[in-house]
């Protein structure tokens, strides 16, 4: 490592008179110095608050956040420069530890490798002194309201996430010695410094002057988190190619409805009817609608078939309504006027201007959507049933879709033989 | 027509978007998964060379800042309530001038509202995200096509103006699969990222004529940077109200609006003679287009303007606007926020809107608004 530069600017501390931030700061120049770093290769993040005026004294590179927020924004950094040579330090007051702790446990249980000094003063400096959620019950006096519920222990919550090192020192311990130790860590160390705040603190808080913090070390043995990086291929290439090879009858635009419940493949079979139309030279839409619990409830499948191409998706009355559960019957049946074609399953509903068939039979629970879509498709000529044998073929389910499509059309030979 | 040349596939604008925003240079996805945006989290996390997931919408916005002021591009996607946790953050991104993309897929409101019902209700939200009043570059796609160019225009905003830029979709655009012949995609603009030379000292907020100061990263080797969320000087330091530091806050005004034409986009379907314009945006804009060609054959003559830079608003879009004397405004919400953008609340006998609200607005609600 190359000659190490001073990492503290020539600029007055903006601090208070006899602040103890002033020591903070300088300490943790020190201990960068001490271990070799130069200048540009230490990330100073820093927050909001008298510790957030940090960024003038350092010759580093600074990044100054929003309140509480700075531990999120050093692991944004740490991830993003991924390079062990740099160095991240983020520097909060205890206003800031407490608004995000959540940034801090999520470094925590990333093992994020940079270092988070928390300067405790146990007070908001910068708005006037009012007591924060590091604060101690001890200010008895001092404190506003009845609130006596006990401060955070922000080391002992770091640990807890999973920081490699978490150290809590008072205003009597060497900052150097301990910022360096945490330094030197690899992944995430928090290091909780007490600092007085001479302004407030100490003129108003009685009990300040004579308070001293409990230390306290902890550590954990884990690796280092990391954003991993890949290579990937175009999503483009991914999807399915769909060229001509049969013709529609269809001359202008058709939309269908395929409702049925959760867990009945009914936004598959729509998707199989549309690409089975592009391989008849149709353009096609397909879109699901269905609760937010997933697994639940129904499934409502559109679909539009056009000759032409499809600007607006939205389908207000459809054509073919296919039905073939009472789930999908509940939420599709009020779409259904005079002239919409109906298709439903046996056991679903009976009406004499339907076609009313044993869907579910045929096809099974998974396969009685597949099975509607089939039979209209035969029933209507409007592309060759082949297209949608071609489109399952390359299915992993390929032999009980196949069974699916093969069942409706024994319900057409039913109807034929009905009908001599 | 589909031809046996065609490439045709079932896709859909998350899977456009997600492709166009990797293939122009987008390095990192981060995300929480709100719906309708759920298709961007999981394409982004087969595609993106770098994906994380945050542990909230306020992380999330963050860590890509932390990435952006490490010379990263990320992105994101989310849907109004994780839009509302990360405005601060946004605040702070576009404070520190830092490169990024975030896909705002709308939903219906408010609140949790109806997440998986479409609406077009978060623009005015978006209008004055920035306090101040700020302009932000906000590109709404109309179909595929855009969604593939803006996503590429949107990297090359977010790094040519440094700022943060926000593509702003709907549930129907992004989650209907269509088929679509995708031979039909043009190759991407590759995007420069090299940092212009500057003269030493380096000053990290410090810009020259094109407004948009040059860019190091953190931890780079050979200038100190610095980022700063507060009003700040050229030095990137804290300055409360100095001129430098005013300036330097004005300045963010200025590289967007002097140079607004170098990523302000529009289609305007002209037809000679027309009195009649409707203007639309997103997801309205294929009702309008199929609303055009019924009005058209019905012997009306009517122009269509599909706005896709929808924010800040162009003076191209008001010349064109006021060469009509009369303006259908379509969109999917209850008053048209867009129409209030231009003309305000106010009753304008030449303004016109065609709305709906928790449903899509249809080619014949437009059509007989116009009429
Ligand atoms: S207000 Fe208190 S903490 Fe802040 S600088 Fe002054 S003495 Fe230090």
């Amino acid at each position: 490592m190359e000659a190490a530069k001073k990492i503290l600017t020539n600029i007055k501390m903006p601090f208070c008179p006899g602040c103890g931030h002033g020591v903070c700061v300088k300490s943790i120049s020190k201990s960068l110095e001490n271990l070799g770093y130069r200048s540009k290769d230490v990330i100073i993040v820093s927050d909001i608050g008298c510790s957030g005026l940090v960024d003038p004294l350092f010759t580093t590179h600074t990044i100054h956040g929003l309140h509480g927020r700075s531990p999120a924004l050093g692991v944004g950094v740490t991830l993003g420069l991924d390079n062990p040579n740099k160095k991240v330090i983020v520097i909060q007051g205890d206003g800031g530890a407490t608004i995000g702790l959540q940034h801090i446990l999520e470094a925590a249980r990333r093992n994020i490798d940079m270092t988070l000094v928390v300067i405790n003063n146990l007070l908001y400096g910068m708005t006037g002194g009012q007591m924060s959620g590091l604060s101690t019950n001890e200010f008895k006096e001092y404190k506003h309201s009845n609130d006596d519920a006990d401060p955070y222990d922000v080391v002992n919550l770091a640990h807890q996430s999973g920081a490699a090192f978490s150290i809590r020192v008072n205003n009597i311990s060497n900052f150097t010695d301990v910022l360096e130790e945490a330094i030197r860590i690899s992944g995430f160390s928090l290091v909780e410094l007490s600092s007085l705040c001479t302004s407030h603190g100490m003129k108003k808080i009685s009990e300040m002057k004579h308070y001293i913090v409990a230390e306290e070390k902890l550590t954990n043995n884990r690796s280092v988190g990391v954003s991993i990086k890949r290579n990937t291929a175009s999503l483009l290439d991914k999807s399915k190619i769909l060229t001509p090879q049969f013709t529609s009858k269809i001359n202008d635009s058709i939309g269908i409805v395929i409702a049925g419940s959760a867990g009945g493949g009914v936004q598959s079979a729509a998707k199989m009817l549309a690409q089975a139309a592009i391989l008849s030279g149709l353009y096609a839409t397909m879109k699901g609608e269905y609760p937010i619990t997933v697994g639940t409830g129904f499934s409502v499948a559109e679909v539009i078939l056009s000759k032409k191409p499809i600007h607006f998706t939205g389908l207000e009355n459809p054509k073919v309504v296919m039905v073939v559960t009472e789930d999908g019957w509940n939420k599709v049946k009020n779409r259904i006027t005079n002239s919409t074609k109906v298709f439903v399953d046996t056991k679903v509903s009976y009406n004499s201007t339907f076609i009313t068939k044993d869907f579910l039979k045929v096809g099974g629970k998974k396969g009685a959507a597949l099975s509607a879509v089939s039979y209209w498709i035969k029933e209507s000529g409007v592309f060759p049933i082949e297209a949608l044998f071609k489109v399952v073929e390359d299915s992993k389910y390929v032999t009980s879709l196949q069974k699916a499509i093969k069942g409706a059309e024994e319900l057409r030979e039913l109807v034929y033989a009905d009908r001599k | 027509m589909n031809t046996k040349s065609s490439k045709n596939v079932m896709i859909d604008a998350s899977r456009i978007i997600t492709e166009a925003l990797v293939q122009s240079g987008a390095d990192v996805f981060i995300g929480y998964p709100i719906t309708p945006s759920n298709l961007f989290y999981s394409y982004s996390k087969e595609r993106f060379p770098e994906f994380l997931a945050g542990p909230d919408e306020i992380s999330v916005l963050q860590w890509m800042c932390g990435y952006s002021a490490a010379g990263k591009i990320p992105v994101t996607a989310t849907a109004f309530p994780g839009l509302a946790l990360m405005t601060e953050t946004l605040n702070m991104a576009y404070m520190m001038e830092l490169p990024m993309v975030l896909i705002i897929t709308q939903r219906l409101g408010p609140s949790t509202g109806s997440a998986t019902t479409g609406a077009q209700g978060d623009l005015k939200f978006l209008d004055g995200i920035i306090s101040g009043g700020f302009p932000l570059p906000i590109f709404s796609p109309s179909n595929f096509n855009d969604a593939w160019t803006l996503s590429n225009k949107a990297v090359k905003t977010a790094i040519e103006f440094r700022t943060p830029v926000i593509i702003l979709t709907s549930k129907e655009l992004v989650m209907t699969q269509r088929s679509f012949n995708i031979n039909l995609l043009e190759p991407l603009e590759q995007i420069n990222r090299t940092p212009k030379v500057v003269e030493p000292p380096y000053k990290p907020y410090k810009a020259g004529k094109d407004r948009v100061p040059t860019f190091y990263p953190l931890g780079n080797n050979e200038y100190q940077t610095r980022f700063n969320a507060s009003t700040h000087d050229n030095d990137g330091l804290i300055r409360k109200g100095t001129p430098e530091s005013l300036a330097n806050t004005w300045r963010l005004r200025e590289k967007l609006e002097e140079r607004i034409n170098e990523y302000s986009f529009f289609e305007l379907d002209a037809d000679d003679g027309a009195d009649d314009l409707i203007v639309t945006w997103g997801v309205s804009a294929d009702a309008s287009r199929d609303a055009i060609n019924l009005l058209r054959k019905n012997g009306k003559k009517v122009s269509l303007l599909i706005v896709k830079t929808i924010l800040p608003i162009s003076q191209n879009i008001f010349n064109i606007i006021d060469s009509f004397k009369t303006v259908t405004f379509a969109e999917e919400n209850m008053t048209g926020l867009y129409k209030e953008m231009i003309f305000g609340k106010r009753k304008n006998s030449k303004v016109k809107v065609a709305t709906k609200f928790g449903s899509m607005l249809t080619p014949s609600e437009i059509e007989e608004i116009v009429n």
